[in-house]
Parts: C-alpha cells; structure tokens; sequence
C-alpha cells in the first residue's frame, strides 16, 4: 500500500455564508429588504485553508464552538462548494458520521439497520450476514423489532456505533461521533473495537471536542480559531498551542484547562 | 410482501449497492405512510375507492354528464390527478427530507428523486390494481390495447420527476413555493378531465390539452383501460415531447443549483 497517496485535498479554499437575520419588521419593509439586502450579513467560515490528507492518516480536527469545523468536513466531502479560486479533492468512498446518524425514529432496530446499512454502502447480502454481530455487538438481542423511539439514548448510539463499524468506505469522517458511547463496560469494548477493526486501514478524520480520544489516536492534529488553521502538529504541540493562546486570550482557564482532557 | 421481493432481490440479482440503496429508501417511504395505522396496508386499497365513490355521488347530483359508467370515468381520472399531486408535493421536500443522505454519503444526487418517485409509483400500481379488480363489476373489458397504460403512465412519472428536480430546488430558496404549488394544483384539478368529458376542453379550449400535458395522459390512458383503445396519437407524442423538454430544463437547475439549496436548507 503507498502510504504516500494523498486522499483529501483542499487548496485555498474559502467559505462565506450569507444570512438573512429575520428581525420583526412591517410587511414591505421586509420586501424591501428582499431587494437591499439590508438585512444581509456575511459570515466568513473558512479563510483560504490549505490542507492534506494522507492515506491512513487520523487527522484530528480541535477548536471551539463556530470555529469552522464542521464546515471544513463539509468541504472536504464535496458536500460544500469552495468559493472561487479554490479547489477540493477527495479520493475514494467515504462516510460521515456523525450522532443519531440517519435513524428513524418510527423504524424497529431491524428495518433501521437494513436502511442504514444500505446507505453506508453494504449490501444486502452483506447486511444479512452481518446482521446478527451487530445486534450482538449493540447488546439488543432483545430488542430487534421494536421501534426506536422507545430506546434509550445509550441503546441508539450503540446501535449506531455497530452499524459503523462495518461501513463500506476507506474514508470515515467523524463529526463529534465517537467518545463515551453507553456505559463503562461497553466503553472499554467499543474502545477496542474502535482501535482494531474501525480505524484500521481507514483514513481517518475526526472533529471531536473530546481531546483524549484525539491524543491517543490522532497521527497529526489541526487547530482550527475563527475560520483559520492556527495550529498543525502532533496532539500534544497542538493541544498546547490551544491552551495558550486560544482558551487564555478568552476565558483565562489555564488551570481549569490542564487539569481536563475534555474542553 | 416487501420483504419477499427484497429477499428475491438478493437472491438473483447481482449485487449492486446503489439500486438496492434506491430500492430500501423507496420502500421505507411507502412504509412509512401506513405504517401506524391498524389497518396498514389496506388503506393503500381503501383510498382509492372511497375517493372515487366522493366524487361519483356528489359530481353526478350537481352535473348532469350523461357519462355511462361515470364512477370509473372519475376513477381513471383520478388514477392520474392523486398521483401527480400526492407525487409533485412529496418532490417539493426530497431535498430537505434527504438531506442527510447527501450530507453523509458519497452518492449520485439523482438516487434521492429515484426513490422517492419510485415509493410513490409503489401507490400508483396499487390505484391501478383497484381499477383492474373493480372493472369486472362494471362490466368493463380489456383488450391488448391495455398495454398502453404503462407507456403512458411511464410518461407521467417522467413528468413528476422533471417537475420534482424544479421545485426541490425553488423550495430550498424560497418556501412559499409550496404555497404556491398548492395553489396551482387547486386550479389545475378544474382544468383536467376528471369528472367532465373530454369534448368539454377539446371543442372550447383546445390549447389548454396542449399546455396542460395531464389532461392528455388523463385521455389516453382513459381510452386505453376503459374503452380497449389505442391512445390518441399525437397526444401521445406530444406529451413524451413535453415530459423530456422539462426533464432537460430540471436537469439543468439540479445541476446548476443543487450545491447552492443545500446550504440554503
């Protein structure tokens, strides 16, 4: 396998959202603001990204609340258009996860499973000679055909971490998606699962505010501040980087900060 | 029944992910719509007929048609007109129904619109079993020319799809265009030769058969299913021609804009 093949590209890649704020305003007032657009504003989520990524690699992706994160995945897959100038690429079949992931809530565990299964590129054929570890694997022997409104939160992130596991795709990009499914015990065997058969010869893209996670699994991390990339290395230069000059310019937690993995 | 034809899928097909992908989300959808019901799926039976007995009562005490066989004239009609406007309304939403589809996968933006027309042609076959299973009762038979139907029928899912790529986009920008749409097909039912004669339009609005194609899928397929005749040609023709110049212009805006609705949704 050439380790050297770059599967995700991005080249000056710049992201401008426009909104309409909805203010309380008479009828034709806000007809002329169709026309002015004098309740436009722009929100610059990216400013000119130059990323990456290798095959295999496990990229994590840290930075607060709005800092473009989950922008940056939707460029990455194609999902997002760049604006002018720039330019993506990403080479090969990819997923994005991320919590509650396609469920219906009006569908038994069962017909959920066929349906997302399919959508993350099984086929049934595979899915049918999967089904039972996944059922196994989520601890729901119990409850196949029950709809999954009736389940717990736990119940539906195990579910959904064991259809995960068997997606179809080189590429998984995870949007705060794994880190403390269901309760101590099934952490430790979903920790293990993760480590030996989710992310194993997959390249990897996680966005995560859990930092451990990152620290033991992440090859290289990016920090992401206000649409930028301000910081790339391995997870503990990074880390650093976001403790001192991030979370200390804002909230002065340093303290707080070393303590915790999670911010 | 799903389920068998699901497991004879697999079976004997070759296995490929995005057909199958296409065939488990239509399935949900059309499962979806009856499935808290008790009655299930038999209301997809029930529907039909107590629409068209509606119909039948009230529009024979009101207009005096002299239409022999009237409730399965308004039947066929209505064949056509639910599915056209149950189907138009649902395409309206796929963008925004299916957003999670296009958000998390690698996966041709078409396969969203092929599903979801397809769990509503799973309802137009039902109506259409109906028709089938009622017209022994009213004395209705069939010659060849019934094969006509899925021709003609094939043209109206064309249609509903074309109309489909327009308005899922036009929704994500602004949505009063489910609004309007609704409007529209308040006017459109009014239109259409669903409980009048055909010769009411052909002889005082002859251009309204041309700009308006469902009233031309409406006669064809009337003469096809309950008079054992061969469609109307030029019509016929005609509509085919109409469905593919919308087609071609809602390929275009799907392709043009389809990356800008998304991040309007």
């Amino acid at each position: 396998m050439d380790n050297n093949e770059t599967v995700i590209r991005l080249k000056n890649v710049s992201k401008t959202f426009v909104i309409r704020d909805k203010k309380v305003a008479p009828f034709f007032t806000q007809l002329g603001w169709l026309v002015t657009g004098k309740n436009k504003r722009r929100i610059e989520a990216l400013k000119s990204i130059d990323l990456e990524v290798k095959k295999g690699e496990f990229l994590g992706i840290v930075g607060e609340n709005g800092s473009g994160k989950s922008t940056l995945i939707h460029l990455m897959t194609g999902f997002y258009k760049p604006e002018k100038g720039g330019t993506t690429e990403i080479n090969g079949n990819f997923i994005r996860l991320s919590l509650g992931l396609g469920f219906n809530q009006e569908l038994t565990a069962r017909e959920n499973i066929y349906l997302n299964g399919t959508v993350m590129g099984l086929s049934l054929r595979e899915i049918n000679a999967k089904f039972d570890e996944m059922i196994a694997f989520a601890e729901l022997e119990n409850f196949v055909d029950t709809k999954i409104k009736f389940y717990s939160r736990g119940m539906k992130a195990r579910l959904s971490f064991a259809v995960a596991i068997h997606a179809n795709a080189e590429i998984l990009l995870m949007d705060e998606f794994f880190g403390g499914v269901g309760d101590e015990r099934f952490k430790v065997k979903s920790d293990k699962v993760f480590k030996e058969s989710m992310i194993k010869g997959r390249t990897i893209i996680h966005v995560s505010h859990n930092l451990s996670t990152i620290r033991h699994y992440a090859t290289r991390v990016i920090l992401m501040h206000k649409g930028e990339l301000v910081g790339m290395g391995t997870p503990d230069e990074v880390f650093q980087i976001y403790k001192d000059k991030i979370r200390v310019d804002k909230l002065n937690l340093r303290d707080y900060v070393d303590d915790q993995d999670t911010i | 029944m799903s389920r068998s034809i699901t497991h004879y899928l697999t079976k004997h097909l070759p296995e490929n992910n995005q057909w199958e992908r296409i065939w488990i989300l239509a399935k949900t959808d059309f499962k979806l719509r009856y499935y808290e019901t008790t009655l299930g799926l038999i209301w997809a039976f029930l529907h039909p007929i107590i629409r068209m007995v509606i119909y039948w009562v009230v529009f024979s005490y009101i207009l005096n048609q002299n239409i022999p066989n009237y409730g399965m004239y308004i039947f066929s009609g209505l064949i056509v007109w639910t599915y056209f406007q149950e189907a138009t309304r649902k395409g309206l939403m796929i963008l925004r129904n299916k957003r999670y589809l296009y958000e998390n996968i690698r996966m041709n933006p078409y396969d969203g619109f092929t599903s979801s027309v397809l769990s509503t042609v799973i309802n137009l076959a039902f109506n259409v079993l109906v028709f089938v299973a009622l017209s022994p009762v009213f004395d209705i038979a069939f010659s060849f020319q019934v094969l006509w139907i899925f021709p003609i029928l094939l043209n109206l899912v064309v249609l509903v799809y074309a109309i489909s790529l327009i308005l899922a986009v036009l929704n994500s920008f602004l949505k009063d265009i489910s609004q309007v749409w609704d409007v529209f097909l308040l006017g459109m039912f009014w239109i259409n030769p669903i409980f009048y004669a055909k010769t009411l339009i052909f002889e005082s609005f002859p251009a309204l058969m041309y700009i308006n194609p469902i009233a031309g899928i409406i006669v064809n397929l009337r003469d096809a299913l309950m008079y054992a005749q061969a469609p109307d040609m030029s019509l016929f023709w005609f509509d085919w021609a109409y469905a593919f110049a919308l087609l071609g212009i809602g390929m275009w805006v799907f392709n043009s804009f389809f990356h800008k609705a998304m991040e309007k949704l």
